[in-house]
């Protein structure tokens, strides 16, 4: 059988070992498969989406309740969007507990850090594209963090919100983000990072000779496995889709006050919640860059496992670095859970 | 692998087979563009059984949302009704300026009687100042029945009364117990106040409290439920509404708590409850509305001191006195507001050149008319029934010419019960 064009995005065969569920989670390629749908469905959204103050709300509803399939196109989009920043934070923590990112995949670590930064703020500018009362929190307070840092504060806060207060320009401003800003670097990003992977010799593994299991399969194997991901993953978000409608609230107004059960969206309630420590530069915007910089800095300052752990879960190799990472995470579920508990 | 592969593809199948199933059965929205906003609204899907709410608010005018406000596109409960004015009732005062005013709406001026809000809101039937002084005085909080005080704050710096402002009601808590007692139980029956609980008293707030009739229970007498009340504006007011307030039990001063009337009357002699009011036929044949005009009812934009101040029908505008017959006006001018009034509510088509009662104000009493041979006619502006109104100039009446007023006629004219 001649390869077709999706087998040759693969290589010939890859270890078997690292070929399985168990240790990649499928979830490098269930991003890369959310980030297909998020195209499609986005561009079909596109058709619909009008981004003024005045239009964006009646525009998701048009698209919701009256075009046909427009709701499961929004709900897809939604779910699909919710899933990769999940998918891609399991993707790094796999990573890490595997010491995947060792030399010479350090670089590709790096890339893929920034992609996170991509698909966590493509989520935001996403949600604040709605332009309904859900994201009050998020547009109001979560802008005003900006002014909190020093110096730039400000000027940073009129470019990022274009003007004194939010309005028709911030609405444009997210939009343009969301579409060119943040798409187009996501796009030449995830091309880079898979061409990195094939580039750094693959999914990484014990060098030939310290290698205990030498089975391999083949790229057609690979591909009918990647298309029982994809498709396991698409029923799924169809079945959300259908049953699970995405949020949408009454278009916000310049009227409507701040509320106080105003919440910031799930993937910063996080941030959200340290905000109530007080100084929102060191809370809000200090600590969670320290935790990036942090994760991102794991390959370059913390041991490597050695080349015979590679390719295995939690190498003793790396401890270090999987316990900086393991808390890390658990404090960002633990701070996530405190933002979701009833105030008392 | 394979085996999987084909297991999953037909469960992805099956899943879009529910979706294109549910697709089909998607609710189909029913779309109306009304003139006035030119934008699409899809509220009839859901809510194609109400009534039209009046006929001069025609559905294909209006639509739904320039009233009540709401998510005009969106096809789910929560949502469409998520940003509607005042609930079900946009003519709460809260929001009142907003779902009926405007300068072609509710908020015109004095000059082309449409200024229904700017009345309303400051009419005695809203202020409840004259009840309010009253009481203060009596429990020696204020020197004297000077009106200072309104259910709610209110200017009006306009007013030729000599009262431009009334400052809301609210007694420090070291007042004396009864006038904190009148202040919890006793307000609530001015226009937006919450009404008592208890079915007889229900009745909306705002210009709904009047003009949305309040459903009755065939049988019991009983109010129904505000669910079951209907989707109605009318300027057809029946005496029923009126007594949702006004005939519903006594304040009893002594414990500043309202007692709810206990009886049930079998019919409209007893259903008149005050029980020490002196009273006679017309005063429960008729309809309230048919003596007691658009200004007593909701003011003329002036702020007043007291009920007294603003009401001042008495029996001798109609009836005439022993030396004089009751005042009329000869409609001339297409424009009097007596035609819009008939128009609204039309029991009776006036024609220029009809002679009609007038107020001692001027006031058109424009459900009357005075017929070709002499006699005087009032037509009940709900029940539209033709009444002849009897004359007091000619008759065998032997009341002093100098007390002319209602309660001198009661004192012959009243009802035993």
């Amino acid at each position: 059988m001649r390869p077709t064009f999706f087998h040759h995005l693969h290589p010939p065969t890859i270890p078997a070992r690292q070929a399985r569920f168990r240790y990649t989670l499928a979830a490098g390629g269930l991003a890369v498969f959310l980030m297909l749908i998020l195209l499609v469905t986005g561009i079909l959204e596109m058709f619909y989406y009008i981004p003024t103050p005045d239009q964006a709300g009646n525009s998701i509803q048009t698209l919701v309740f009256l075009v046909p399939f427009g709701a499961l196109v929004r709900n897809l989009h939604y779910w699909a969007a919710q899933f990769l920043v999940i998918v891609v934070l399991i993707h790094l923590l796999r990573v890490i507990f595997t010491g995947g990112y060792a030399r010479p995949r350090r670089f590709n670590y790096l890339l893929g850090m920034l992609l996170l930064v991509i698909v966590v703020f493509l989520d935001f500018t996403g949600y604040i594209l709605r332009w309904d009362e859900g994201i009050r929190w998020a547009l109001v307070a979560g802008t005003n963090l900006v002014k909190s840092i020093p110096l730039i504060g400000n000027g940073l806060y009129t470019l990022l919100v274009g003007g004194s207060q939010p309005g028709g320009a911030t609405l444009i401003r997210f939009y343009s983000w969301h579409i060119f800003g943040l798409m187009l670097p996501a796009g030449i990003l995830v091309a880079w990072h898979l061409f990195r992977v094939r580039r750094d010799g693959g999914i990484a593994v014990p060098p030939a000779a310290l290698r205990k299991d030498h089975a391999r399969i083949s790229r057609y194997e690979l591909v009918r496995r990647e298309v029982l991901a994809m498709l396991l993953a698409l029923a799924g978000l169809l079945l959300l889709s259908v049953f699970v409608p995405a949020p949408l609230a009454a278009p916000l107004t310049a009227t409507s006050p701040l509320g106080e059960t105003a919440r910031a969206p799930w993937f910063f309630l996080w941030v959200q919640q340290m905000l109530k420590l007080g100084n929102p530069f060191l809370w809000g915007v200090l600590v969670p860059v320290a935790a990036l910089v942090l994760l991102g800095l794991i390959p370059y300052i913390f041991p490597h496992p050695s080349g015979a752990e590679l390719g295995s879960w939690f190498p003793k190799g790396n401890r270090f670095a999987q316990l900086i990472a393991g808390l890390l995470f658990l404090a960002i579920l633990i701070l996530t859970a405190l933002a979701l508990l009833p105030a008392s | 692998m394979r085996r999987w592969l084909l297991i999953v593809s037909g469960l992805l199948l099956v899943i879009l087979a529910v979706i294109f199933w549910q697709e089909s059965h998607r609710i189909k929205p029913i779309a109306l563009v009304p003139t006035l906003t030119g934008q699409v609204e899809y509220c009839l899907t859901c809510h194609s059984d109400l009534a039209q709410i009046s006929n001069s608010h025609p559905i294909q005018t209006f639509g739904c949302v320039i009233c009540h406000g709401g998510e005009r596109l969106a096809l789910t409960a929560d949502l469409a009704h998520s940003t509607m004015r005042g609930g079900a009732n946009p003519s709460d005062y809260s929001v009142v300026q907003v779902s009926c005013g405007g300068a072609n709406c509710h908020s015109g001026t004095a000059a082309s009687y449409n200024d229904h809000i700017q009345r309303a809101t400051t009419s005695i039937q809203e202020t409840y100042a004259g009840a309010i002084a009253s009481i203060l005085y009596t429990f020696g909080a204020e020197p004297d029945l000077t009106a200072r005080y309104a259910t709610s704050a209110v200017q009006d710096p306009g007013s030729t009364t000599g009262i431009t402002s009334l400052a809301a009601f609210a007694p420090p808590p070291t007042s004396n117990p009864a006038i904190l007692a009148f202040a919890t139980n006793c307000l609530n029956c001015h226009i937006s106040g919450q009404p008592l609980p208890g079915t007889r008293t229900f009745h909306f707030t705002g210009c709904a409290a009047c003009h949305t009739p309040t459903q009755i229970e065939p049988g019991t007498g009983e109010n129904l439920p505000p669910a079951d009340q209907i989707h109605k504006l009318t300027t057809a007011i029946s005496y029923t509404q009126c007594d949702t307030c006004h005939n519903r039990g006594n304040y009893d001063l002594r414990s500043m708590t309202f007692q709810p009337r206990q009886d049930q009357p079998l019919d409209r002699l007893h259903d008149y409850y005050q029980p020490i009011a002196q009273f006679t036929t017309c005063e429960y044949e008729l309809d309230c509305i048919d003596c007691h005009t658009r200004v007593e009812a909701m003011g003329n934009g002036n702020l007043y001191g007291k009920e007294t101040d603003i009401q001042y029908i008495q029996c001798k505008t109609c009836h005439g006195t022993t030396t004089d017959l009751p005042q009329t006006k000869t409609l001339t001018d297409p424009n009097d507001i007596a035609f819009r009034q008939a128009q609204l509510n039309p029991v009776v088509s006036l024609k220029l050149g009809d002679t009609i009662l007038v107020t001692s104000k001027g006031e058109p009493l424009w459900n009357t008319l005075l017929s070709s041979d002499g006699t005087y006619e009032m037509i009940d502006k709900v029940a539209g029934v033709r009444y002849t109104i009897p004359l007091v100039k000619g008759s065998g009446c032997l009341q002093d010419p100098s007390r002319q007023d209602s309660a001198s006629c009661h004192l012959c004219h009243s009802v035993t019960r």
